[in-house]
C-alpha cells in the first residue's frame, strides 16, 4: 500500500448524514455516479485518492470511509459536477457482485494495470459486463494506470487506445502515484456528461 | 444506549403526531386512514403505492396551512414521521409477510449458522492489523439492531451504524499504520464477515424492506452505497462456496458438513431423548454409507499396487483432516470424544443424546 502519505485533513463527521438532502440537480449541478471496476491492485481506490484529495477542499462534506467518496468539480462553463464514487473490490470472489454497484451508474472507470496484460484481459472483461448489462447512455473510460512504471509496461497505449476506440470509451493513462492525468480523467468525463436541455 | 440520530427520529416522529392530532389536520389524517386502508397484499406492489403516497403527501404537505412558510427542512421532518406513522402501521401486512420471505429468511440465516463454525478473518483474506475485536462486536450489535424497529429509516440507521464503526476501525488503522486509507477492497470483506457473525435475524425481509419502502430521495449517495454493500454481503453469503473462502471446495464440504454435523447434535441435545435418537440414527447410516465409499476395506495388504497405495493414502488423507476437523467441532461442543465413538461402537444412539447433553448442560 502506499499510492500516498497523509490523509485528508478533516474528515471527523461519520457517515454523511442519513437526512443529506439530496439536492436537486439543476442544469448548473450536475450530480454523477461513477463506478469503478477493475482487478485488484490495479490503483483504482488510490486514483480516487487522488482526485479526491488532489483538490481537497476543507469545506466539502468528505466523509470517513474511502470506499464512497465525493468530489465536486467545477468546470469552465460555470457548471459543477459532484461525482459520488462507488469503489467496488476487485478481488474475483467478489465479481458476482458488480452489477449491484454499476446499476443506474452514469459513468464506470474500467481501470487496468500498464504492466500487467491480465488486468487488461480483465478490463475487458468489464467492459462487456457494462455494455451488456449497463445503462445505455453510460460514460466509460478506459484507464491505463500506473504509467509512471514504464519500463516495466507490456501493454502498449496504442493496442489500449485502438480497443477503447471500437467500443466507444475515453482512453487514458494514469499514474495515481505522480497524479499524473487524474484531474484530466475526471474532467473530461464531467465534460461528456449530457447537460439537462432547459425547459423551454 | 440511543444514538443522535435514533433519537432525533423520534423527535420527528412526536412532532409529526402532534401536527396531525390537530383539527387542521383532519383532512391529512382522512387521506393517511383511507390509504392504509386501502393497501393490497403484494410486497412489490405495495412498494410503488407507498412510494407514490409519500410523493402525493409531500405535494400534500406543501400546499398545507400547517406548514405554511416551512422550511424545506421542516417538510421534510413531517415526511420522516409520515413515513415512520405508515410503515408502523403496515409492519405486519408488509414485514416479511409472503411464505417465500419466511422461507428465504431461513435459509440465509441458517446458512450463516454454519458458516459461523468455521469462517475466520483470513478465509475472506482480512489482514492482521484489521483484527479488532472490539470494533467488530459494535459493528456486530449495531446490525443486529435492524431487526428491532419496525420503520424503515430507523433500520437503514442501524446499517449506517454498522458501516460507520468498520469505516473508524479503518480509519483508525489507516492513520496509526500510515497506510493508504483503503477502498472497497478492505471494506466490503469485513462487512460480510461481520453480517456472519451477525447474522442478523430476517436480513432478507428487512433489506427487502428497506428497499421498498424507504423513502426513494433519501435513498442515494452514501446511503444507497453502503445498502448496496450489505445487499451484496447477503448475496456473497448465499452463493458462497469454497473458492470464495480461499479454500478447496472439498475442504468448504467438509467444513459445512462439520457444521452441519455440530448443529445437529446441538439441536438435537436440546430437543427431547426420542427425537434426539431418530437424528443420530440418521448419522450413523450417513456413515454406514459413506462406509461403502471406501475400497480397500476388505482387500489384503500385500495384493495392492503401487497406484492403489497412492489412492489408499489419499484417502487416508481424506480421512485424517475430516476427523480432525470434527473432533475439533466437537471438543467445541464440550462432547468427549472417546465418549461419543464408544457409544457409537455399541449402536447405542440415546447414549450418545446424554452424553452430548450432559457435556452441554
Ligand atoms: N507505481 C504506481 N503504483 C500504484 C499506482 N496506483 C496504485 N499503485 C499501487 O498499487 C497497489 C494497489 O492499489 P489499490 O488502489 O489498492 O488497487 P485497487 O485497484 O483498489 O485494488 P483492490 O481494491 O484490491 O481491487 C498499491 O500498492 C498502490 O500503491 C500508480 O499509479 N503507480
Ligand atoms: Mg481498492
Amino acid at each position: 500500500m502506499g499510492c500516498s502519505s497523509s490523509l485528508p485533513a478533516s474528515n471527523a463527521g461519520g457517515i454523511g448524514n442519513i437526512n443529506n438532502d439530496n439536492s436537486a440537480t439543476d442544469s448548473k449541478n450536475l450530480k454523477l455516479k461513477l463506478v469503478l471496476l477493475g482487478d485488484s491492485g490495479v490503483g483504482k481506490s488510490c486514483i480516487v485518492l487522488r482526485f479526491v484529495r488532489g483538490q481537497f477542499d476543507p469545506t466539502s462534506k468528505v466523509t470517513v470511509g474511502a470506499s464512497f467518496l465525493s468530489q465536486v468539480l467545477a468546470l469552465e462553463d460555470s457548471t459543477t459536477v459532484k461525482f459520488e464514487i462507488w469503489d467496488t473490490a476487485g478481488q474475483e470472489r467478489y465479481a458476482a457482485l458488480a452489477p449491484l454497484y454499476y446499476r443506474g451508474a452514469g459513468a464506470a472507470i474500467v481501470v487496468y494495470d500498464i504492466t500487467s496484460e491480465e488486468s487488461l484481459n480483465k478490463a475487458q472483461y468489464w467492459v462487456k459486463e457494462l455494455q451488456k448489462h449497463g445503462s445505455q447512455d453510460m460514460i466509460m473510460a478506459l484507464v491505463g494506470n500506473k504509467a509512471d512504471l514504464h519500463e516495466k509496461r507490456t501493454v502498449s497505449s496504442q493496442d489500449a487506445q485502438e480497443y477503447a476506440d471500437r467500443n466507444n470509451m475515453f482512453f487514458v493513462e494514469t499514474s495515481a502515484k505522480t497524479a499524473d492525468n487524474i484531474n484530466q480523467l475526471f474532467e473530461e468525463i464531467a465534460k461528456r456528461l449530457p447537460r439537462p436541455t432547459p425547459p423551454s | 444506549m440511543e444514538s443522535p440520530s435514533l433519537a432525533a427520529s423520534r423527535v420527528d416522529f412526536y412532532g409529526f403526531l402532534d401536527r396531525m392530532r390537530r383539527p387542521a389536520a383532519a383532512g391529512l389524517f382522512r387521506s393517511i386512514k383511507s390509504f392504509l386502508a386501502s393497501l393490497s397484499l403484494d410486497a412489490e406492489e405495495d412498494g410503488a403505492r407507498v412510494q407514490a403516497f409519500y410523493a402525493a403527501m409531500e405535494a400534500a404537505f406543501r400546499e398545507h396551512p400547517l406548514w405554511a412558510n416551512a422550511t424545506h427542512q421542516e417538510i421534510d421532518h413531517a415526511l420522516e414521521g409520515l413515513e415512520k406513522y405508515v410503515m408502523t402501521k403496515l409492519f405486519d401486512r408488509t414485514f416479511a409477510a409472503s411464505p417465500e420471505d419466511a422461507a428465504a429468511d431461513a435459509e440465509v440465516s441458517e446458512r450463516i449458522g454454519l458458516l459461523q463454525r468455521f469462517v475466520r478473518p483470513q478465509h475472506l483474506d482480512i489482514p492482521k492489523v484489521l483484527h479488532n475485536e472490539a470494533s467488530w462486536l459494535l459493528a456486530v450489535k449495531e446490525l443486529q439492531k435492524i431487526n428491532s424497529f419496525k420503520s424503515p429509516r430507523d433500520k437503514l440507521l442501524c446499517v449506517m451504524s454498522c458501516c460507520q464503526v468498520i469505516n473508524n476501525l479503518l480509519l483508525n488503522v489507516s492513520m496509526s499504520n500510515d497506510r493508504t486509507p483503503s477502498g472497497a477492497d478492505e471494506f466490503l470483506p469485513i462487512l460480510i464477515y461481520i453480517t456472519i457473525k451477525a447474522n442478523p435475524p430476517h436480513l432478507h425481509s428487512n433489506l427487502k424492506f428497506v428497499q421498498l419502502f424507504r423513502r426513494e430521495t433519501k435513498l442515494v449517495s452514501e446511503v444507497e452505497y453502503y445498502l448496496t454493500n450489505l445487499i451484496s454481503a447477503k448475496m456473497f453469503i448465499v452463493n458462497v462456496d469454497g473458492r470464495s473462502l480461499s479454500m478447496e471446495e472439498n475442504e468448504f464440504q467438509m467444513h459445512m458438513e462439520t457444521a452441519k454435523l455440530g448443529t445437529q447434535i446441538c439441536a438435537a441435545s436440546l430437543s427431547s431423548p426420542q427425537g434426539s435418537a431418530t437424528s443420530t440414527r440418521g448419522l450413523q447410516k450417513q456413515t454406514d454409507t459413506q462406509g461403502s465409499r471406501f475400497p480397500f476395506m476388505d482387500s489384503e495388504t500385500e495384493s495392492l499396487t503401487a497406484a492403489e497405495l497412492k489412492q489408499l493414502h489419499g484417502l487416508y488423507r481424506q480421512v485424517v483432516t475430516r476427523y480432525a476437523s470434527l473432533s475439533k467441532a466437537l471438543r467445541k461442543l464440550f462432547i468427549d470424544e472417546d465418549q461419543l465413538l464408544a457409544s457409537v461402537d455399541d449402536d447405542s444412539s440415546t447414549d450418545v443424546k446424554m452424553l452430548a447433553r450432559d457435556g452441554i448442560g
